[in-house]
């Protein structure tokens, strides 16, 4: 901190939850205190780091941890929001967010979805996703696949502009006549603690679906290869020290003795537990939920919703 | 008694099908549904909520647990009403107009209902008006609004203004939370409470109940 550098750290682990659990622990103890737009006064500087994270097996198991800030149906329909657009009906018109921070309309600026698959330009809509399966399909080792969110006229004016900005994807041959398919995702800003996870667990999805769609297209198998991420500032916001730090007047554990009191495996859950959540976690959320709840959800992304929640009722489905 | 431990051990564990299996069992031996709920399933999310606010459980675990306890009170439900058992207090609890982020509302609606509260959980963007609707004809003893963004925490504000203009203000507590939401708010907008998590929300709303009550 004395430098006025930045760390820049690195975590390379084979499963999703190896590296989140690295990644806390990196940017806690190696992370500069600075603050952010979203501190409270009363909140102290939150704990940053540029942070490059490895993740070599995206759907290796277990892969998912039990910290983090929603309920499992919840997570699942994030995933929706992200794969699908479950909720891209809930961005504001285009005269509102033109309008920046002085709208009126509390409905959300952005999707990741909506950038990703409906890029604003000009007069044009552009499918980013779409192209990158395009591209890879017809030439697996181009350096140009790659979809953006940030609109430089939309974003700038905004409260709450987007945190991802790139997605870039490149295929390499496996040696046995298919593909490996390699993908690395470019945070501006995140959340480590409380939207990390959430956030991978999302876009890791979404690379397979676009694996499989250039599998589709291509009649090649492709595997996934590893997951990079990277993140100009991975922080932990200064609100969230008290459950770090715990209390131990008071009897409240720090974060860190909450995972070493448990096994690796008593702090994560595999696919196959987390399905049945997936489809209806018992207390409201979950994707039958989510479509009988979301009534003004569009058709075309209710029956993609439909067709996913067919596949892990119906199918050997990893979620 | 040993059952009462079972049931409360099922529900820490988030198993719904013990639960279910062991509410019946208990049903069957002739124990009423009222005991069954107290000692044991709201026993069991008492332990669920004091791991919570110690910081030994993570909140997806809370949920399933809510889960489980969920699974033996639809067994229950029409047994309590017939016996006209009372709840510990209605809360109407809702995420803001204009809000659509319900996380934490959620969990604190699920520790509020594994503590005996009756919860009627309007949802999220929930307007004054509704608030207000449902204060009346629910008769609840506490509001609980919650809001994520600082453009919607406003929506407290007008909220407690509407109950105030139909003079329904004094009859009920006020809670609010939410991460940009702080104590001084609270104070400024005339709530009776502010909780800075979920654990500390069921205990302010007891407290609030007894200073009610008193």
């Amino acid at each position: 901190m004395e430098s006025g550098n930045i760390p820049v750290l690195s975590v390379n682990e084979n499963t999703i939850p190896r590296a989140y659990e690295k990644a806390i622990r990196e940017v806690w103890e190696k992370g500069v205190s600075i603050r952010t737009e979203y501190d409270r006064p009363e909140d102290p500087p939150s704990r940053d780091a540029t942070v490059i994270i490895t993740v070599q097996k995206p759907f290796g198991q277990p892969r998912f941890h039990r910290s983090f800030a929603d309920g499992l149906g919840g997570l699942a329909e994030y995933v929706m929001e992200v794969v699908h657009g479950a909720h891209d009906y809930w961005v504001k018109p285009l005269e509102e967010i033109l309008k920046g921070s002085k709208s009126k309309d509390t409905r959300w600026t952005y999707t990741y979805h909506e950038r990703l698959f409906e890029y604003r330009i000009e007069d044009k809509v552009v499918n980013q996703i779409g192209y990158i399966i395009d591209k890879l399909s017809s030439t697996g080792y181009t350096r140009r696949a790659q979809a953006i969110t940030w609109n430089p006229k939309l974003d700038p004016p905004t409260e709450d502009p987007p945190c991802l900005q790139r997605i870039w994807g490149r295929l390499c041959e496996d040696g046995e006549g298919g593909y490996i398919f390699n993908m690395n995702t470019h945070w501006r800003s995140r959340d480590l603690f409380k939207a990390w996870f959430e956030n991978v667990i999302a876009l890791t999805t979404l690379m397979r679906k676009i694996a499989e769609a250039i599998s589709e297209k291509t009649g090649k198998q492709v595997k996934l290869g590893r997951y990079l991420d990277i993140s100009d500032s991975l922080h932990i916001y200064g609100s969230y020290f008290r459950e770090i730090e715990g209390d131990p007047e008071k009897g409240i554990k720090s974060f860190f003795e909450k995972l070493e009191s448990r096994t690796f495996e008593e702090r994560t859950w595999d696919s196959d537990f987390i399905k049945p959540f997936f489809i209806n976690d018992g207390v409201g959320k979950g994707l039958k939920l989510m479509l009988e709840r979301e009534k003004d959800m569009p058709d075309k992304v209710r029956k993609a919703i439909e067709e996913e929640l067919r596949l892990m009722e119906e199918e050997d489905y990893e979620v | 008694m040993k059952i009462f431990e079972e049931i409360a051990d099922e529900v820490v564990k988030g198993n719904s099908s013990s639960v279910e299996e062991l509410t019946k069992k208990a049903l069957s031996q002739n124990i009423s549904a009222e005991e069954i709920l107290n000692n044991g399933l709201v026993g069991g999310m008492g332990i669920v909520s004091e791991k919570f606010k110690n910081n030994e459980i993570f909140i997806p675990e809370v949920l399933i647990s809510a889960k489980s306890m969920n699974t033996g009170l639809e067994i229950l439900k029409p047994l309590l009403a017939e016996a006209k058992v009372k709840p510990l207090g209605k809360v109407v609890i809702g995420t803001v107009k204009g809000d659509l982020h319900d996380i934490g509302k959620n969990i604190v609606a699920m520790l509020l209902k594994g503590a005996g509260f009756e919860v009627i959980d309007l949802g999220a963007d929930v307007p004054k008006e509704k608030f207000l609707e449902y204060v009346k004809k629910e008769r609840a003893d506490i509001v609980g609004m919650s809001a994520l963004l600082t453009t919607t925490m406003v929506s407290m504000k007008e909220t407690i203004q509407t109950l105030k203009d139909a003079g329904l203000r004094d009859n009920v507590k006020i809670i609010i939370g939410g991460a940009p939401v702080t104590e001084s708010y609270a104070v400024q907008i005339d709530a009776d409470g502010y909780a800075s998590d979920a654990a500390s929300a069921v205990d302010m709303s007891k407290k609030l109940l007894n200073n009610k009550e008193n």
